[in-house]
């Protein structure tokens, strides 16, 4: 397939889906068959998409036939499509869970046009190699995030609204002034050009280290790293699962790609100053997020809590800057997307069944739904990282690089936060599954048809977490190629810019 | 704001703010202008009009479309019936109560339809390129000459999906607003 038609369809596909549903907005039940629709084709498509990049190389496309330092490229390489092709399985689960269980008005009011869009906004923001470009799509991100967070308008759904808006403001604000300073340094904003330049003997290369400030306060506030994560927690429990699941389980780890797409490409000249910085700030990210999720007692506000800790462990194999520790932190990126998204699931179909989020008012989930539990059981073990499950395989990655580089403390606390995460999966199971219903409750439980479809989406969701575990090696070698073009940016540089 | 003046007023400036957002739509490509000016400056003409009548009234003057329809009469043919009825829609008492109006859910232009039409037409400008073998959005121009408004090609195209948009986008939010 023509790379022009290739990159163009994960933005085009979800785009033409959304206005179909603004045409279709009375018809909730064939907005329905239309996002299905375009969501299989989605997977479809991106599953093409990485065999190309594998076979074919770094696939680029010049937007309105302008070649690359003047128009906007579009460039796939394999984190690209790796992580597209993740985001779109993690769609369709997420699309089959809201499908069954979101209420009638969200969905009349526009809950599949936004869905698509933020789709939308996803593989703008990954596909993207103008830095510009990389910023209007986070716009689309941020506005459809706001509007599917405060769709509904609750009054804790408007509260997590308002913070997480104000918050990604200033970030788009600061992540504008980089750009503009990036801007006014180099005289580029294609990021291949960018990448030449600052290998270059160009006058200003000695003042990367203002803008890289910017893009990483910008960026990091995005991907909720250490002191800039408050948000995260406030405003992610606030809307219903079907959306909260797709926005905790993809959104916050799209900045992380963007830290990892500009730090190879762009300051992986002045890594050496940054190091330390993004050490430190890893470690704390890790450490603070796992003991922001001891103190709660909410189901999804410990889940949220412990989307930071592992943002922690993304950014640690950035901060290591070896191939091994960069590989294992894109392992880790795409176990999260899936364990992180159906974690979530799992929290809902409790939610549903016992129409509560609070671990005081659940209980005796085990004796009653042991598939449930068992369901939950797996997903929790592969986040806190046991063998042979997946997320055990991306911690082996990131502590081995650590270790070869010598960051004892760094892997030190790696392992030691992952302790934590297993204690506090341990109190979600004993409080939710484990320990007797509580009496006083009167709440009846649920027990419908729809409730056990949703089951379905946490199924297939499960599927393709266990074959990441037992089948880790293919996709540990695609995540060692990806980590070897990422630091070898010499062939993104010539792709975009020579070919 | 309901005064005399100004709804006499709006009813005379509404044709110039349309044109004049039409004319600042087409010299968009050279000049300064532009489809996102155009339809802020097209949406003027209608949020004065809200401002002059209210919602309802410019809803049913600008976006409603209503037919008249009325049983044909034993004594006349199809054709002479088809004629009365084009000239009852055409020319309307408005003192008369229609007999039945014939007012099509699908007739009716909601700014919601104008801005997923605007955001069709401007990806449908954007795949000509793509169909003729080259990237996205490359500009495919026909070789035919139109006085005044020039050459016709797909980023005009593209510029009247944004103009629709835009315009869909303003009354959407006036209409909404005006509503409360």
């Amino acid at each position: 397939m023509s790379a022009n038609y290739l990159l163009i369809t994960p933005l085009m596909l979800p785009l033409l889906g959304a206005i179909t549903c603004v045409f279709l907005w009375r018809h909730v039940n064939l907005q329905t068959i239309v996002v299905a629709c375009v969501q299989l084709i989605f997977i479809g498509i991106t599953g093409l998409m990485l065999r190309q990049v594998l076979t074919e190389g770094i696939q680029v496309t010049h937007i309105g036939g302008w070649p690359a330092p003047y128009g906007i490229a579009l460039v796939a390489d394999i984190l690209t499509a790796l992580l597209l092709l993740t985001t779109s399985i993690a769609g369709l689960a997420v699309f089959m869970f809201s499908h069954i269980a979101l209420d009638k008005s969200r969905k009349r009011f526009g809950y599949f046009p936004l869905f698509l869009l933020l789709q939308m906004g996803v593989s703008g923001v990954c596909l993207t190699g103008d830095i510009f470009n990389l910023y209007v799509w986070f716009e689309v991100l941020l506005i459809c995030c706001f509007a599917l967070i405060a769709l509904g308008s609750k009054k804790s759904q408007l509260e997590g609204a308002l913070k997480y808006v104000t918050i990604n403001f200033i970030a788009s604000g600061l992540l504008l002034t980089g750009i503009g300073v990036m801007y006014a340094l180099y005289g580029a904003l294609n990021m291949a050009e960018l990448a030449q330049i600052v290998r270059s003997s160009h006058a200003n290369v000695k003042l990367l280290a203002l803008p890289g400030v910017f893009f990483l306060t910008g960026f990091g506030i995005k991907a909720a790293i250490f002191p800039l994560f408050f948000w995260l927690p406030a405003s992610y429990h606030a809307p219903p699962i079907g959306i909260s699941a797709f926005i905790a389980g993809i959104i916050s780890k799209i900045g992380i790609y963007t830290l990892l797409r500009l730090y190879s490409l762009i300051f992986s000249v002045e890594i050496n100053s940054a190091q330390p910085l993004l050490l430190i700030l890893s470690g704390l990210t890790m450490a603070i997020g796992v003991i922001g999720a001891a103190a709660q007692m909410d189901f999804r506000k410990i889940l949220s809590f412990h989307i930071i800790s592992q943002i922690g462990y993304m950014l640690m194999g950035l901060a290591i800057y070896t191939p091994l520790a960069i590989a294992g932190s894109i392992f880790f990126v795409i176990h999260n997307m899936l364990v992180k998204t159906n974690l979530f699931l799992v929290s809902g179909v409790v939610a549903h069944r016992y129409r509560s989020f609070s671990l005081v008012r659940l209980g005796g989930v085990y004796l009653m739904h042991p598939t449930l539990s068992f369901l939950f059981l797996i997903s929790a073990l592969s986040l806190a990282g046991l063998p042979p499950l997946s997320g055990f395989w991306g911690k082996l990655m990131l502590a081995k690089g650590g270790l070869e580089a010598g960051n004892y403390i760094l892997v030190g606390t790696s392992l030691g936060v992952s302790l934590i995460t297993l204690l506090s999966m341990t109190k979600i199971w004993n409080e939710v599954f484990w320990k007797p219903r509580p009496k006083r409750i009167k709440n009846s439980v649920r027990e419908t048809m729809s409730a056990y479809t949703l089951y379905f989406p946490v199924f297939f969701l499960l599927a393709f977490i266990l074959v990441l575990g037992f089948f880790a090696q293919p996709v540990i070698e695609l995540s060692q190629r990806s980590a070897d073009q990422l630091l070898h940016s010499e062939t993104y540089i010539k792709a975009v810019l020579y070919d | 704001m309901r005064t005399l003046i100004f709804a006499t007023a709006i009813r005379i400036l509404t044709p110039v703010f349309l044109v004049f957002s039409i004319y600042i739509l087409l010299r968009g490509h050279n000049h300064p202008g532009g489809g996102f000016i155009g339809g802020l400056i097209g949406s003027i003409a209608f949020v004065f009009h809200t401002l002059a009548h209210g919602t309802k009234q410019t809803n049913k003057s600008y976006f409603n479309l209503t037919f008249y329809k009325f049983d044909k009469k034993p004594d006349h043919g199809k054709f002479r019936h088809a004629l009365r009825l084009l000239r009852k829609n055409i020319v309307r008492n408005k003192n008369e109560k229609p007999v039945f109006i014939w007012n099509y859910y699908l007739l009716r232009l909601r700014p919601t339809y104008l801005m997923a039409t605007g955001l069709l037409v401007a990806v449908f400008s954007g795949s000509v390129g793509l169909f003729t073998g080259k990237p996205f959005m490359a500009a495919y121009w026909l070789n035919a000459k139109i006085p005044l408004i020039g050459s016709l090609g797909t980023p005009l195209l593209f510029d009247t999906g944004v103009y629709l948009l835009v315009l869909g986008m303003v009354l959407k939010m006036v209409f909404t607003m005006s509503k409360d």
